[in-house]
């Protein structure tokens, strides 16, 4: 009997696996049915891999200096090796690229091995450069400088990282603080949800942007500050749609069955109703993204976001927008900032499409 | 269904009392307020510009000492001279009597400086507003109708891009290649109408304020184009595939008669109770497009009161929008109800 039990057991195991399995494919192969989003996420995916080593592909730092019979590599250092080491009349860091041309000269067999963009994101090149800054682009510096002649192709690339990895933490802390809410007020409703709702109206109804300012104008945030405001003005977005959907699959038979064989609630609402409600949470995330780094650009173009001299797209807008001839401050950020709005949107689409499709038959 | 909405307009009250409270409580305790501010200046003898961060507390400054009586005084003036929650009590207890306070930089009543803002707001918010409406609803029913076709599929391209591109980024960008930059000089910088309007002649006049008036208002635009547009195809598709549709076309009817008649009446519910954000939209604007165009507005205004530490302006423009906002909602289940019979809320 018991023996027989198990084996039903684990055959409704297996089945569900299954079951969950193919449903995960399926979505899984229309999602790569659909190219434009399908492609978007690959790019977008090995762009931000990418952007965590990019110390080794932008910078002013050299990946391998030979000097002397031995071997440097000034990346892979967490300190700097200062100009005399490799005796270079100059104080503080060494001057890489000058130390390259040096070595050419020498005829010697020391050398140096630079990045293929060899600027960095927070380098003055204020003496290396003619004229005064910011510098209109140039063979060099693809994008120009800056009003602080740094290169604006490098901070770009770096305000990638930044506004990528930012948004993504950013939802995902205000989507665990969300869908638990939200869960909770769905599965409990009552006066929960009664009391839950008003706070979650106050929250709504708050201008969060305005609300993020005034916070921000005052405590001069840095990158973990900045998370932590803009995750608690805005987890509850996502609440709606998840009390929405624990609302709906509470009244449902395998709840009732969690329920009569003495299930916790935590784990009802955990393990029994959350896999089957993931799908408005998962296919809202790319446009929490995308908004997530829509505000920080906005925040940072009006001088309320990440502390200087954090590379970051809205500092160098708003730089440009002060001087309106320089016309790269502006162009180059706002264009890095569409793609990537766009390949997420591209993403956000597909996704949505695959897990929610809406099939309407049509007359005519 | 009068009940209900007579206990949603009551519940208007904890909401705001939670909201007002939130902020007023954020810019009571933490560091760096006006009457620190205005303390750090006396001592550094006028030095510090009223708009500097400063996170250092009153006591660690030296310099010239301030007799206790003028700082008793001084408390007084910025509503600092009682502990935050009498404090808060009496701001709401004033904002009964309809009294927001003085501004501290205006040197005038918190109403005054607000509603001296409105007409410039209202002005771009209107005509924003009308325009996405017009251009949306017309583009999204098109889209619904030939769904599929080459016309859906190029003006999704826009939608997409018009999704990715906040409404002040489009605006700035315009604002670089139109605003006379290193490209053409087709458009002002921005403002709402040129220094010296008063010298034109008629026609200059009104060319003067088209001239100000196309880029801020393509923002605005742009802001909520996707949005809209994509409510309203989906609306439209969604009612398409109803069976009273399929009735109306088993009886005979032109495609036209149908979509026009049967599906667009229904598919505009959910776009028409969008209406119940009217007044917030149009009266609050958009502070990040009024920064960019440098356009004196609301948005504007309690952008730069946040920046003087102005508070009583900044919590006057937090009651407006947010009370415009709390009321908006009603308004728009009220349209709703009304439009939609089948709608009971209880």
């Amino acid at each position: 009997m018991t023996e027989n039990k198990k084996e039903i057991l684990s055959e409704n195991e297996d089945n569900k696996q299954k079951i969950s399995v193919s449903i995960f494919r399926k979505r899984w192969r229309k999602f790569r049915s659909l190219k434009r989003g399908y492609y978007s996420f690959l790019i977008m995916s090995f762009l931000f891999v990418i952007s965590f080593i990019l110390p080794v592909f932008v910078n002013h730092t050299a990946l391998v200096v030979k000097y002397n019979g031995s071997y440097y590599f000034p990346v892979f250092k967490s300190g700097i090796y200062e100009a005399k080491v490799f005796a270079q009349v100059r104080d503080g860091e060494t001057n890489y690229r000058q130390l390259k041309e040096q070595f050419k000269g020498d005829n010697s067999d020391n050398w140096v091995l630079m990045p293929p963009y060899p600027y960095g994101p927070n380098e003055n090149l204020l003496d290396e450069m003619a004229g005064s800054p910011p510098h209109p682009p140039s063979i060099g510096h693809i994008f120009g400088t800056d009003d602080r002649a740094r290169d604006v192709f490098s901070r770009l690339l770096y305000g990638f990282n930044i506004s990528i990895s930012f948004a993504i933490v950013v939802t995902f802390l205000a989507y665990l603080f969300g869908v638990t809410i939200g869960a909770t007020l769905g599965f409990f409703s009552g006066k929960v949800d009664i009391l839950g709702q008003r706070i979650i109206e106050i929250w709504a109804t708050l201008p969060f942007l305005y609300v993020i300012i005034i916070v921000n104008s005052i405590l001069q945030p840095n990158f973990f500050l900045l998370v932590i405001i803009l995750t608690a003005f805005t987890w509850e977005g996502i609440t709606y749609y998840v009390r929405g959907e624990f609302y709906r699959e509470k009244a449902r038979d395998y709840v009732s069955a969690a329920v009569s064989l003495g299930a916790k609630n935590r784990t009802i609402i955990f393990k029994h109703i959350l896999p089957n409600s993931l799908t408005p949470i998962i296919s809202f995330a790319p446009f929490a993204i995308v908004a997530n780094i829509s505000s920080l650009v906005a925040l940072d173009f009006l001088g309320f976001g990440l502390p200087p001299p954090t590379p970051s797209w809205g500092q160098l807008i708003s730089q440009g927008m002060n001087n309106i001839e320089k016309w790269w401050l502006v162009a180059a950020p706002l264009s890095a900032m569409f793609l990537t709005l766009i390949a997420i949107v591209f993403i956000g689409e597909a996704i949505r499409e695959a897990f929610d499709p809406k099939v309407y038959s049509r007359l005519r | 269904m009068t009940a209900y909405f007579l206990r949603r307009f009551l519940l208007i009250i904890p909401t705001f009392i939670g909201i007002t409270l939130i902020v007023f409580v954020i810019l009571q305790i933490v560091p760096g307020g006006p009457l620190e501010q205005e303390l750090l200046k006396l001592r550094m003898g006028g030095q510090t510009g009223s708009g500097e961060v400063s996170s250092s507390g009153g006591n660690n400054i030296t310099g010239i000492e301030i007799p206790e009586s003028a700082l008793i005084e001084m408390k007084k003036f910025y509503g600092f001279d009682l502990p935050i929650h009498l404090r808060y009590v009496r701001w709401m207890g004033n904002l009964l009597k309809l009294d927001l306070g003085r501004s501290y930089v205006y040197a005038e009543p918190v109403l005054d400086v607000i509603v001296e803002r409105f007409p410039v707001s209202i002005y771009f918010g209107l005509i924003g507003f009308t325009l996405t409406y017009l251009i949306c609803v017309p583009l999204g029913v098109a889209k619904a109708v030939k769904n599929g076709s080459k016309f859906d599929l190029a003006s999704s391209i826009t939608v997409f891009m018009g999704y990715s591109t906040p409404g002040w980024a489009f605006g700035a960008i315009m604002l670089v290649l139109f605003g006379g930059g290193s490209f053409w000089d087709v458009f002002p910088l921005g403002g709402f109408r040129s220094e010296d309007w008063d010298t034109f002649t008629a026609l200059g006049k009104i060319w003067d304020q088209v001239q100000h008036t196309i880029l801020p208002v393509a923002g605005y635009m742009v802001g909520s184009f996707a949005t809209l547009t994509i409510l309203t195809k989906n609306s439209v598709i969604e009612n398409l595939s109803q069976d009273y549709i399929r009735t109306a076309f088993a009886k005979g009817l032109s495609e036209k008669r149908v979509i026009f008649k049967h599906a667009l009446r229904n598919s505009l519910i959910p776009i028409a109770t969008g209406l119940g954000h009217f007044f917030s939209l149009v009266l609050a604007g958009s502070f990040l497009i009024e920064k960019v165009f440098n356009i004196n507005g609301m948005g504007l205004l309690g952008f730069t009161s946040i920046q003087s530490r102005d508070y009583p302006v900044t919590m006057g423009i937090l009651v407006l929008s947010s009370l415009l906002l709390l009321i908006g909602n009603i308004i728009s289940d009220i349209l709703y109800a009304t439009i939609d019979p089948r709608i009971r809320f209880k």
